[in-house]
């Protein structure tokens, strides 16, 4: 049953990810818009996968908690008693169904918010962020069940694939600063702190050495597959409904695949040599993530900003533009590091509850397990 | 009438119930171009592009900040043998408004643009440049008055809907104080 959990809910976050894509794929490029459109029907449908598995887990893990059985840290991470100790949840599905049940309630704001200000002109509408949120909210809990059975091969299947779509979905929620006049880039700087950070906690979970190039590798392959998916399936849905294409189409790549970072691997790479000389106690975790954090922020921030010329050669970006981004790439990648290692240590909490070992000083070494 | 005897009638009508929703639905999705609204033009102007009437409709009036609306452009004559371009100016203007002229996407025989929203309010105009076989004509509609923004203060919607980034704000904060990560060093 975990498993099955997992494969809904990671199955949910795809969903959603491909559907986002396909929605604003439509947007551009077809236009007229309506509640019911596929694209629509496939991010509720995400969220509303992600929210049943959850329920069904949380009552699950009541129903075992009330006969005296208690569910593994597998299933889900910790059990968090909830609502006056009524319920029992295991933290995962907490987080992913309360991600769940804010996307129903923000998607109701959304309605009212059509009401006053008409259909959708931006994507960056104050009930949009909060949905995106709820999202972001949803795939965190994702996370955090995957991590719970980081033991288990599906458990490691699972992180993987929804670190990929947090780092595809998590920068859209920078989209609220738009427009603010802020000095530096808020979509690259959101695009750097997610993809930074979530790689970061990712090797530190699967601790192997190449699991966040791996992780690399898994983005590039979903980039590669939301390019194609997007455009076509904006298109044939358009072709079904026997609407036309938008005229002066140039040809410009799909939007939101164009937008995730193309070279997440050599970011990757900056990461694993921090962690080799973390392995190797060559400088202390903290220093050693904090710099290879650095580094791979830089790579994303402006290979971000060189990639929006390589799709489009009328584009130009100033010298600015890329010092401001490489700057941007330093810090968050430094704040990246220092967050990313403890988030990682949260995440590795519920397996060392299981592992049944006790961590007691402040010099603890916690691992799959914990040992003084 | 026992429990037993009306399970297969409940089933039978759950499973027509679930196939007309299903099928109820699939039929919404499928058909989408039926569900469209039609561009209904609720005020217009009238703009000389040289020798071209252009008439330029609105969907809402008057026009709001950050209330989406169509606009439509339709010279007279109809748009078949023309091309033009179109640039919107001022202060809230979104830079992707401004470029040649297309056709609406649920009123093909005019040209349009298709739920778009003034982010401020303030003075715009509307600049047109037309080529048809009477040569190149400019026109402008020079005054076009955007109005505040409808519903509640902008920093109260933000505050309700940065609900969600609370939560995971709040999720990260107990477990940190918790848990007090900074103690402890990963086994890599």
């Amino acid at each position: 049953m975990p498993a099955l959990a997992v494969a809904t809910i990671v199955l949910g976050t795809m969903l959603t990810t491909f559907g986002i894509s396909f929605d604003i794929q439509w947007h551009d490029d077809v236009g007229p818009d309506t509640f019911f459109t596929l694209s629509h029907l496939m991010l509720y449908a995400g969220s509303a996968l992600e929210g049943l598995a959850s329920l069904a887990m949380v009552l699950l893990t009541t129903a075992r908690q009330r006969r005296g059985d208690a569910a593994p840290a597998f299933a889900g991470g910790p059990p968090v008693r909830v609502l006056g100790a009524r319920f029992t949840a295991p933290l995962g599905y907490l987080v992913a169904g309360v991600g769940a049940a804010l996307f129903l309630m923000f998607g109701a704001l959304d309605l009212a918010w059509h009401s006053v200000y008409g259909f959708d002109a931006v994507l960056n509408s104050p009930p949009h962020i909060a949905l995106f949120l709820s999202i972001t909210l949803t795939m965190v809990g994702s996370i955090i069940v995957c991590a719970a059975a980081s033991t288990r091969w599906w458990g490691r299947v699972g992180i993987v694939l929804g670190a990929i779509v947090l780092m595809a979905f998590a920068p859209l929620t920078a989209r609220a600063f738009d427009g603010l006049p802020l000095p530096f880039d808020t979509r690259v700087a959101g695009t750097c702190f997610a993809t930074v950070t979530t790689l970061i906690v990712l090797g530190a979970v699967l601790k192997r050495s190449g699991s966040m190039l791996a992780l690399a590798a898994a983005f590039g392959m979903l980039q590669a597959i939301l390019w194609p998916w997007s455009t076509w399936a904006a298109h044939a849905y358009a072709d079904s409904s026997g609407l036309p294409l938008r005229d002066g189409l140039t040809g410009e790549p799909p939007s939101l695949p164009s937008s995730l970072p193309l070279f997440v691997v050599v970011a990757a790479l900056c990461l694993e040599l921090a962690f080799a000389v973390a392995r190797q106690r060559r400088l202390g975790q903290t220093t050693a993530f904090m710099l290879g954090g650095s580094a791979a922020g830089i790579v994303v921030s402006v290979t971000l900003l060189l990639q929006t010329v390589l799709f489009d050669p009328t584009e130009s970006i100033l010298t600015d533009q890329y010092i401001s981004a490489g700057i941007t790439g330093l810090v968050l990648g430094a704040v990246s590091g220092f967050l990313g290692a403890r988030l990682a240590v949260l995440l590795t909490m519920p397996q060392a509850a299981t592992a049944g070992r006790r961590v007691s000083s402040s010099r603890t070494v916690l691992s799959t397990g914990v040992t003084s | 009438v026992t429990a037993s005897a009306r399970r297969p009638w409940r089933r039978r009508l759950a499973a027509a119930v679930s196939l007309g929703l299903l099928t109820g639905s699939g039929a919404v999705v499928a058909s989408p171009a039926n569900a469209y609204e039609l561009v209904g033009v609720v005020h217009t102007e009238n703009v000389a592009a040289g020798p071209y009437d252009l008439t330029v409709g609105f969907s809402v009036w008057p026009v709001r900040a950050m209330q989406s609306l169509d606009i439509t452009f339709s010279p007279e004559g109809g748009i078949a043998d023309k091309t033009g371009t179109l640039a919107v100016v001022g202060v809230g203007a979104d830079p992707d408004l401004t470029g040649p002229l297309a056709r609406h996407p649920r009123k093909l025989e005019v040209w349009g643009l298709d739920v778009i929203a003034i982010s401020a309010p303030g003075t715009y105009s509307l600049d047109f440049v037309i080529d048809g076989e009477e040569g190149r004509g400019a026109g402008s509609l020079p005054e076009l008055t955007v109005l505040a923004q409808p519903g509640p203060p902008l920093a109260l919607s933000w505050a309700v809907c940065a609900l969600p980034f609370v939560a995971l704000v709040a999720l990260i904060g107990v477990a940190w104080g918790r848990v007090r990560p900074s103690r402890y060093r990963l086994d890599l």
